[in-house]
């Protein structure tokens, strides 16, 4: 008799609870929605924020100590460097992953054929690594500047070109006269080069005064084959928190062996640090405060703001499926009369209305989880061009909301109907 | 006059005598005002407010000398004045000057404190930041190089230059040597994985006792709250002027630009999206309210209304019900974009008058038309037949 009784509420009044499940559909896409990108956008953001640059420099650690030693005061010859053949380890860190982007850089002072000395800058452009984890990536100063505004020519290639490519500095250029497709010859006490200037570029700092060029070309002109200046890195950290301050600050070695585990394994800017040092000798990697700061700042403060707004646009799902559940209850009272009056009790009458309300709710709530999908994929692409990951703890958080908020929706509207007298609902008032 | 008065009665009536469901639809419509008007607030205040967290990543425009001397205060401020004042957080000038520590050559930068730290928030000091003359603030490289830390003592040595009257050789023997010396307290290391950890920072007016001299700046560093086309404007009416070349960070500028924009056509998005599913609900919530009163309609065309006066009935209600629940809604929205903002970006919102109109007419529109529908279907079928209650 149940089922019948509630076979019959759900076929008959087709349209009604089409209407409170298309209702509970839209709420819970919201509810989907919101979750998803709310647990996203701090990756997202982290990404978009990549732009700013580097956020750790790994240089060599300092000979001024051995300088200071035995007072050499010719630096030069006792200059410390990086070695090449370890910078593929950066991508073999625990945190690995996180290391989107990371270029090696030489310098060194050439001479332009006029005599007049030059900072020539050695770096990756889009330099193509594939990793033994079957990771591939370009890496270099095409994305690592990305604020870098081309004014004549393009980037080099690396992977297209012939080798001897240079990009010169806006500044540079104007003083020399140079466009695109000119050639400078560069001279140093190593050897001399001619190059082919692929590109101009406005940097709006010291960089427009410098020459770019590929690494084995610069290296070549310093004489310091194998050996590198400084490493930039940009990696996807986590903000700082007590404990990454108190690591940074006292040091790994303060910390408790619990609180050192769980500080490694967090991608906290000072961990990432501390494990590049690992990798490369005698290196200190250093977090670039101007980035790696406000990186930290600004996904607090959207990944807040995301919070806040996914809280009320939950809550207004909310409402907005209860009300309409309260709404359609009660219009049923003329039902709940007739079978008040032909002797149901309340249990009955509760369990009837439940269960109806709680099945319509379960295919509302599918369909709309899968319209929440839609609508955090859209909004993935259109912003982020790329998809938002969906993360499967909003099915139970989603799932739980609409039970419960389908039950407190219809509780008052039951209630009230309980209380009526039947003779009253029947007549009509 | 007769039938206005009639009309006001029975939409007050009907909310009225049917409260409880009256107050669901109410509900209904001010949860889904509040959503418009809190969102739409934000939407527009979030880029000013983000903007100004963005100013985090330190100065976006750059003054140096056009010819080749220093700026001046009266440069400085000049070209300051083509910036709107609202908008300029820091102008922090900079002085550098090569001193000794410990007979090895250093760069010092005499600076105004209280300006770097708007101009440059994200520089970690372990101690301090000077706030007093004989205080000094320390580059992490150059404090571990003398061992130094905070508290301790040290002393900058400035070259005059040789005194008048000196040969070339005395000077160079250091046997008439004129230097000034003048003795500082560390307050602060300064921590920034940059260049600035090699130098020294001390106040303008220490820089002055050091080195004798009032001389002009090197640079100065600027942090302007503006949106790149704002910001360009400023440096070409600045340019033009002549005595100051002013010049953006393009690091900073450009990528606030990508970053910016796209947060804004996040939370563009996210409010579109919200807000139609709102509106879906609310009219649906009032679709159902509505739907329940077919009876009413068929009673009342029974009784010989005409359908134009139905619906003009229903219309008024609902006008009524969208104004309520839309000024209600207005206020609330208000609210939470204000608590929004105070944990966010601690800082208040301003109340965008314009947005309690568009509220309310966005709220009518949604409760008419969703009102209309059910009444329409109710008036055309027959009276006898919505009484009979098929």
């Amino acid at each position: 008799m149940f089922f019948r009784m509630l076979k019959g509420a759900l076929f008959r009044q087709k349209s009604k609870m089409i209407m409170i499940a298309i209702t509970i559909a839209l709420g819970a896409s919201l509810a989907t929605a919101m979750l998803n990108i709310m647990l996203d956008v701090g990756d997202k953001m982290n990404q978009e924020l990549k732009t700013y640059g580097a956020n750790i420099t790994v240089v060599p650690k300092e000979s001024s100590v051995i300088d200071d030693l035995y007072e050499i005061e010719d630096g030069s010859t006792t200059k410390a460097f990086l070695k090449e053949e370890e910078l593929g380890k950066i991508k073999t860190i625990f945190w690995a992953f996180n290391i989107v982007d990371f270029a090696p850089f030489s310098d060194t002072t050439a001479a332009l054929s006029d005599g007049t000395a030059v900072k020539v800058v050695g770096s990756w452009f889009n330099h193509h690594l594939a990793l033994p984890t079957g990771e591939e990536l370009d890496a270099g100063v095409t994305s690592l500047r990305s604020w870098w505004e081309i004014k004549d020519g393009e980037w080099i290639d690396e992977q297209n070109s012939e080798g001897n490519s240079a990009m010169v500095g806006s500044v540079l250029a104007e003083k020399l006269g140079l466009s695109a497709g000119d050639t400078v010859t560069l001279s140093t006490d190593n050897g001399k080069e001619t190059l082919k200037v692929v590109g101009i570029f406005d940097a709006g700092g010291d960089e427009d005064e410098q020459i770019f060029t590929t690494h084995d070309v610069a290296q070549k002109l310093s004489g310091t084959e194998g050996l590198l200046n400084s490493i930039e890195v940009s990696a996807l950290t986590t903000p700082d928190n007590e404990l990454a301050v108190k690591a940074a600050k006292e040091g790994p070695g303060s910390l408790t062996p619990k609180e050192y585990e769980t500080w490694y394994c967090t991608a906290y800017v000072s961990s990432i640090c501390y494990q590049i040092q690992e990798v490369i000798t005698d290196s200190v990697a250093a977090p670039v405060r101007q980035v790696a700061d406000s990186e930290g700042t600004i996904l607090e403060k959207t990944q807040l703001l995301m919070i806040l707004i996914t809280i009320l646009s939950l809550i207004g799902s909310a409402l907005g499926i209860s009300n309409l559940v309260t709404a359609s209850v009660m219009e049923r009272s003329n039902e709940i009369g007739l079978l008040k009056a032909i002797g149901a009790r309340d249990y009955r009458i509760t369990g009837i209305v439940l269960t109806e309300i709680i099945i319509t709710a379960v295919f509302g709530g599918a369909a709309g989880y899968f319209m929440g999908y839609g609508f955090a994929q859209i909004i993935g692409q259109t912003v982020f061009s790329s998809s938002i990951e969906m993360k499967p703890m909003v099915i139970p958080i989603v799932a739980v909301l609409i039970v419960l908020v389908t039950l407190i929706g219809s509780i008052p509207a039951i209630r009230m109907m309980l209380r009526l007298r039947p003779a009253e609902v029947l007549h009509g008032r | 006059m007769k039938r206005q008065k009639m009309f006001l009665k029975m939409i007050t009536a009907s909310i009225l005598r049917r409260r409880s469901r009256m107050l669901v639809a109410l509900l209904a419509i001010a949860v889904g005002a509040t959503i418009l008007s809190g969102l739409v607030t934000i939407y527009y205040d979030v880029p000013r407010q983000m903007g100004e967290q963005f100013r985090n990543y330190g100065a976006n425009m750059i003054f140096t000398p056009a010819s080749g001397e220093r700026l001046t205060d009266d440069t400085v401020s000049e070209a300051l004045s083509q910036i709107d004042s609202a908008n300029v957080v820091g102008c922090a000038p900079y002085r550098y000057e090569a001193v000794t520590i410990l007979e090895r050559p250093y760069m010092a930068a005499g600076v105004d404190m209280a300006e770097v730290e708007k101009t440059s928030p994200y520089w970690s000091i372990n101690g301090e930041w000077p706030s007093q003359s004989g205080e000094i603030l320390v580059g992490t490289s150059v404090a571990s190089t003398f061992a130094l830390s905070v508290g301790d003592d040290m002393t900058l040595t400035y070259d005059l230059g040789a005194p008048e009257g000196a040969t070339v050789d005395e000077a160079k023997n250091g046997i008439s040597e004129n230097v000034n010396e003048k003795s500082f307290s560390v307050v602060g290391i300064l921590d920034t994985g940059g260049n600035e950890e090699d130098y020294v920072y001390i106040s303008l007016e220490d820089m002055e006792a050091l080195t004798t001299e009032k001389g002009g700046y090197d640079v100065a560093e600027l942090s302007v709250s503006a949106n790149s086309d704002e910001l360009s404007a400023y440096v070409d009416s600045i340019n033009e002027d002549g005595a100051v070349s002013a010049r953006l960070v393009k690091r900073v500028t450009q990528s606030e630009n990508t970053v910016l924009s796209k947060l804004q056509a996040l939370v563009f998005l996210v409010t579109a999206i919200v807000l139609v599913l709102t509106m879906i609900c609310v009219a649906t919530t009032m679709m159902a309210v509505v739907a329940e009163r077919r009876k009413e309609v068929g009673l009342r065309k029974a009784l010989g209304a005409s359908n134009k006066s139905i619906i003009f009935e229903f219309m008024g209600e609902g006008l009524l019900l969208g104004g309520v629940g839309g000024l209600l809604g207005s206020v609330l929205g208000f609210l939470f974009a204000q608590m929004v903002s105070a944990n966010v970006f601690n800082s208040s919102i301003t109340f965008h008058f314009a947005l309690v109109p568009l509220t309310i007419l966005v709220s009518v529109l949604v409760t008419g038309l969703s009102c209309i529908l059910p009444v329409r279907s109710a008036i055309d079928i027959d009276p006898a037949l919505v009484l009979k209650g098929e």
